[in-house]
Order: C-alpha cells, then structure tokens, then sequence
C-alpha cells in the first residue's frame, strides 16, 4: 500500500466534485468528459463551450503541476503511459489503440465515462449512470486481473 | 444563444479549469496508480491502493448537494435556460454493451477520457495513438447509435 495517497485523492476527487457542480449550477450541464470531447465532432452544435472546457483542463493541469511539483507524476514524475502486457506479445502502440478504440465507442454507446455517470450520474441518483458504473468498473476490475498489466 | 455569452464560457473555463487541477493533484493522470486500484487481486498481497475511491467519493458528495440544491432552490442555471437532465432513462442493452467495451479499454490502458485529455499537458509518449483512436471510436460509437439529445429522443419512442 505504499502507493495509497487517501489526502491527494480526497482533494483532487473534491476539486473534480466542484468543478462538476460550477458546470451544473452555472449552465445546467452534466461535466461528463467523454460527452464534451465526442460532440466536438458532428453533428455538433454548441462546440466552443466545450473547446473552452478542455483548453481551460489541459492548461490547468499543467499550471497546477508547476506550481505543486510534489504530488506526481506531471510534476517531479514524468509523465508515462502503461505499456502492454510483454505475456500478450502485443507491440504498445497497439495495446493503446486497441483501448482507445474500445473507450471511444463505448463512452459513445453507453452515454458517458467515469465523470459523466460515474460522478454526475450516481449524484443523480441516475438507474442507468448506476448500471453503466457497475458495468465498466467490474468489467476493468476483469480486464486488469485477466491482461496482468499491472 | 446563450453557449456563446461571456458569463457561460467563463463558467466552462471555471469548470474545465477545476477539473484539470482535480486530474493532476488526484493523480487520475497516473495509469499505474489507476490499474493498481482496478487490481483487486492484489488485495490479498497488501499491493492493492485504494485511492481512487476517495477520488469518486468526495466528487459525488459535492456534486450531489449541488443537484439536491438546484433541484430545492433553482428554476433555471445561472447562465442558460434550463438544466440538461438526461432525459432518456432506460436501462438498454446499449448503455450495458457501451459501458462493458468502456470497462476492457479503461482496464487495458489505466486511463479514461478526463485523465487522457488532461495528459495533453505533460504529453507522455504515445499518448496522441489513445486520443486520436478514442476519437475515432468516438466517432464510430456516433455511427453505430443514434447520437444527440434530440435523436436519441425520437429513436427512444
């Protein structure tokens, strides 16, 4: 458990929780990020408010790195991705693909990722955010148990 | 239209702004320490990290006061006309088979769509392969279903 940071989690998670609220209470939309990036492309109707968002997270991200260099990985860590399992004889590129293929089409089909049902959805009180988030989270739990690519 | 006023992009910038410093201090942005939780074999090893639970838990605490108090105390959100409840609420084979492909490609890569596109900002090698396929599927997924509020309305009746 050398890895466990409940602190860093619990304010991130907080900072994550209120910048859903800010979105909700402001302009009545759900901070679902798979939503905001895929109706980025047609058919699109309201896409610079959604380019604001993304600009504005990305830059904070890098902004908040700088300045709190300590907590991880974009700060003193540099930043890596995992790399496919070496048992699987897949190349990463491919590992990488294949997974960003798969949460592309899925977040589609299935209305939202982590942040859209997973956060807004449950705080909803939403059935089928409650549904998908137990879908994909033991789905995950399956994959990362059965690919070992921890 | 009001999505293009002053006060409802800054809201969005706002927003966007928090939630990139949540990715970052959380360490959503670490795929390792994402998978480490997913890993629940590990439980028994002592090599289990549950931080990402204490990541969701504190986000839907404050997310739920925020509906329960837009749901008491408010007709309309400050900059736009109304709230954008999702309005389709069945429990379809759709939502179960998008969220299990989500689950393998979540559980293959340590990283979901907040974490991918916030990682812009540190630009680890290969992450443009993610992003540009998670585009794609995006963009297929669009194809496959009927996509936006309005058509999956008529495709619901």
């Amino acid at each position: 458990m050398e890895s466990f940071t409940p602190l860093t989690a619990a304010i991130g998670g907080s900072l994550i929780g209120l910048a859903t609220a800010v979105l909700w209470l402001g302009n009545g939309r759900i901070a679902g990020i798979s939503g905001i990036f895929g109706q980025l492309l047609p058919p699109a109707q309201t896409v610079l408010w959604r380019l604001v968002f993304l600009v504005a997270m990305v830059v904070s991200a890098f902004v908040v790195a700088r300045l709190l260099p300590g907590i991880g990985m974009g700060g003193e860590v540099p930043a890596t991705l995992v790399g496919a399992p070496p048992a699987w004889g897949v190349p990463t590129p491919v590992w990488l693909a294949i997974a960003g293929l798969l949460t592309g089409i899925g977040t589609k089909i299935g209305n939202g990722c982590t942040s859209g049902h997973g956060v807004c959805g449950l705080a909803r009180l939403s059935r089928r955010s409650l549904v998908a988030v137990l879908v994909f989270f033991g789905v995950a739990m399956l994959t990362v148990a059965v690919t070992g690519v921890v | 239209m009001n999505s293009l006023k002053l006060p409802y992009l800054a809201t969005a910038a706002l927003s966007g702004a928090l939630f990139g410093a949540g990715m970052y201090v959380s360490q959503m942005v670490d795929a390792q320490k994402v998978l480490r939780f997913l890993d629940i074999t590990a439980m028994a090893s002592g090599g289990w990290d549950p931080s990402l639970a204490f990541v969701i838990v504190p986000a839907i605490l404050i997310m739920f006061a925020a509906v329960q108090f837009s749901r008491r105390r408010q007709q309309a959100p400050l900059f736009d006309k109304t709230f954008h409840e999702p309005e389709y609420d069945s429990i379809d084979r759709r939502l179960v088979a998008g969220a299990a492909l989500f689950g393998i490609g979540w559980g293959m890569a340590g990283i979901c769509p907040g974490p991918a596109i916030s990682l812009i900002a540190f630009w680890p090698d290969e992450l443009w392969i993610f992003l540009v396929t998670m585009l794609i599927g995006s963009y297929a997924g669009s194809l496959l279903v009927p996509s936006g509020h309005a058509m999956r309305l008529v495709d619901a009746k």
